[in-house]
């Protein structure tokens, strides 16, 4: 064999050959499904009811925010409650991104150090958790809907390609920030502050067509408002969304992606001595 | 090739002392200087083992080779796929039983699911956990869990296997067993660099030994010729090269 299979030199930041770099990545789907499963397992290792948590917390939430609003709130639009659980379920699938994925790299730091791999598969990892954590909440939805007689439209099938968008931001967000926190460990603390606030600044506990036009900011430099507001127009409204707020959602989710990827594959190779 | 890192040292890790130098905007750092000038290489069919005292940049040297750590100075080409044995267990997951751990592991190592499923008799067989293999790892020995991590690894069959240190594991027996699977790995095909404090593993399985002092390369020969010196100035606490060039 003349030519070298791998040549190492010294760190310059600059992409790694991405065509091979995605190949490893591919060859690794299957670690990153078992690795997710296996990490998810654990959270609820030493519980009684398990991995019956996963359906059993989006369900205990709808029904603490069921007794604020309607109950204590005395709302009798049932809209209002289907809209904050639909919409609050869809966050969380983003929040639990950026909170797995913010220390997935420096919780990571056994694999780095002593195995060779793409490591971003840290960042994904995280989302995949978020996303299995996730999908208990549709049958929750489904059940919220069906409760409340809201309607089943076809247009609801506009929930699929919103979701994707989602599944997309998070995992741009989820990389980003893994990166972010190898130089800058406080931001695994400021986490959940900035998450709080976005929490308030999304169209969850009111619907976006009820902000004052003199907050109109917050819609457009909110990469999560469009897609909420998408969201809830498909799911609880059955009625289509604007098609200016998915592509808006996406043109964030892939500014996003792009920005935090190149950060992320061109100082990863950095990451094992940092850790 | 060298391998120099910068890293910080946090004298007195408390609330006051760190308002104080984020207000000076300071930050004590050390610099390491893992290794310094290292050149060697290692051929097909060849057994190289490397010996030092802690510190010496063994582990470095190895996570460099295997591409886990960027080098500093200086360039590594690899001329084959590498397996590395740096530590047991990895991607290992306590809450899971052996058998799932093994597919963890064996996927963490790169294999795919056909190929760990094909060799899952041959691990557990090796592993010597019988029933135990199926219970939850958090249950298991210190030595239990190093014998199933040390079987999955030793089941892949890369061109370039790197162990660091993994040949201390379990019982007597067991080394003898894994010492006996590493010897089975050397073939024509194949470059093992061997990571040891068991000198008399080194002499019986080596074909070079490289002796790394604070970094620097102090001596490449036959096994019994850098051992007996290495041993000489572990015991005197001296050399004469090691005194010239440090």
């Amino acid at each position: 064999m003349s030519t070298p299979l791998q040549v190492y030199e010294p760190f310059r930041a600059g992409l790694p050959k991405l065509g091979r770099y995605w190949k490893s990545l591919w060859a690794r789907r299957t670690f990153i499904k078992e690795y997710s499963k296996s990490e998810l397992r654990e959270q609820h290792f030493d519980s009684v009811f398990g991995q019956l948590w996963l359906v059993l917390n989006p369900l205990l939430l709808s029904g603490v925010y069921f007794i604020l609003i309607v109950i204590i709130g005395g709302a009798t639009d049932s809209a209002r409650y289907a809209h904050l659980t639909a919409s609050l379920f869809l966050f969380y699938l983003v929040s639990n991104s950026l909170t797995g994925g913010v220390k997935s790299v420096t919780a990571g730091q056994r694999l780095i150090l002593n195995t060779a791999f793409p490591r971003i598969m840290l960042p994904i990892s995280a989302v995949v958790i978020a996303i299995f954590k996730f999908l208990p909440t549709l049958i929750v939805l489904v059940a919220v809907k069906v409760v409340l007689g809201s309607p089943f439209t076809l247009e609801m099938l506009w929930a699929i390609p919103v979701l994707l968008i989602t599944i997309f931001l998070a995992l741009a967000l989820a990389i980003a920030i893994s990166c972010v926190n190898v130089y800058f460990r406080d931001i695994a603390s400021f986490l959940p502050y900035l998450t709080r606030t976005l929490l308030y600044l999304s169209p969850i506990l009111y619907e976006a067509s009820a902000l004052k036009s003199s907050l109109k900011l917050i819609e457009t430099f909110n990469p999560l408002f469009p897609i909420l507001d998408s969201w809830s127009r498909a799911m609880v409204h059955g009625q289509a969304p604007q098609l200016s707020s998915m592509l808006e959602g996406l043109a964030w989710a892939t500014g996003i992606f792009f920005v935090g990827t190149y950060f992320f594959l061109s100082r990863e190779r950095e990451f094992a001595v940092r850790l | 090739m060298g391998l120099t890192y910068t890293t910080s040292i946090d004298k007195k890790p408390t609330l006051k002392s760190r308002v104080k130098s984020l207000g000076r905007g300071t930050k004590q750092t050390r610099i390491v200087r893992a290794l310094d000038d290292v050149n060697l290489d290692v051929q097909f069919g060849h057994v190289l083992g490397v010996i030092g005292t802690n510190g010496a940049g063994k582990s470095s040297l190895m996570r460099c080779v295997a591409g886990i750590l960027p080098p500093s100075q200086g360039r590594i080409e690899v001329y084959g796929t590498v397996s590395t044995l740096l530590a047991l267990g990895v991607g290992f997951n306590p809450s899971m039983s052996g058998r799932d751990n093994v597919f963890l592991g064996g996927l963490a190592a790169g294999m795919s699911r056909e190929e760990i499923a094909n060799n899952f008799e041959e691990i557990a067989e090796f592993s010597e956990l019988g029933d135990a293999i199926d219970a939850p790892m958090r249950t298991y020995s210190s030595g239990m869990y190093a014998r199933l991590a040390f079987s999955v690894a030793a089941v892949v069959r890369p061109d370039i296997l790197i162990i660091d240190e993994a040949l201390s594991t379990g019982d007597a027996k067991f080394k003898e067993k894994s010492l006996n699977r590493v010897k089975e790995l050397r073939s024509d095909d194949r470059a093992l660099i061997l990571v040891s404090h068991a000198m008399q593993t080194l002499r019986d399985t080596c074909n070079d030994v490289v002796w790394l002092h604070k970094g620097k390369l102090v001596q490449r020969g036959e096994p019994n010729v850098v051992i007996d010196a290495y041993q000489e100035f572990l015991h005197l606490g001296k050399s004469a090269v090691i005194d010239e060039d440090f």
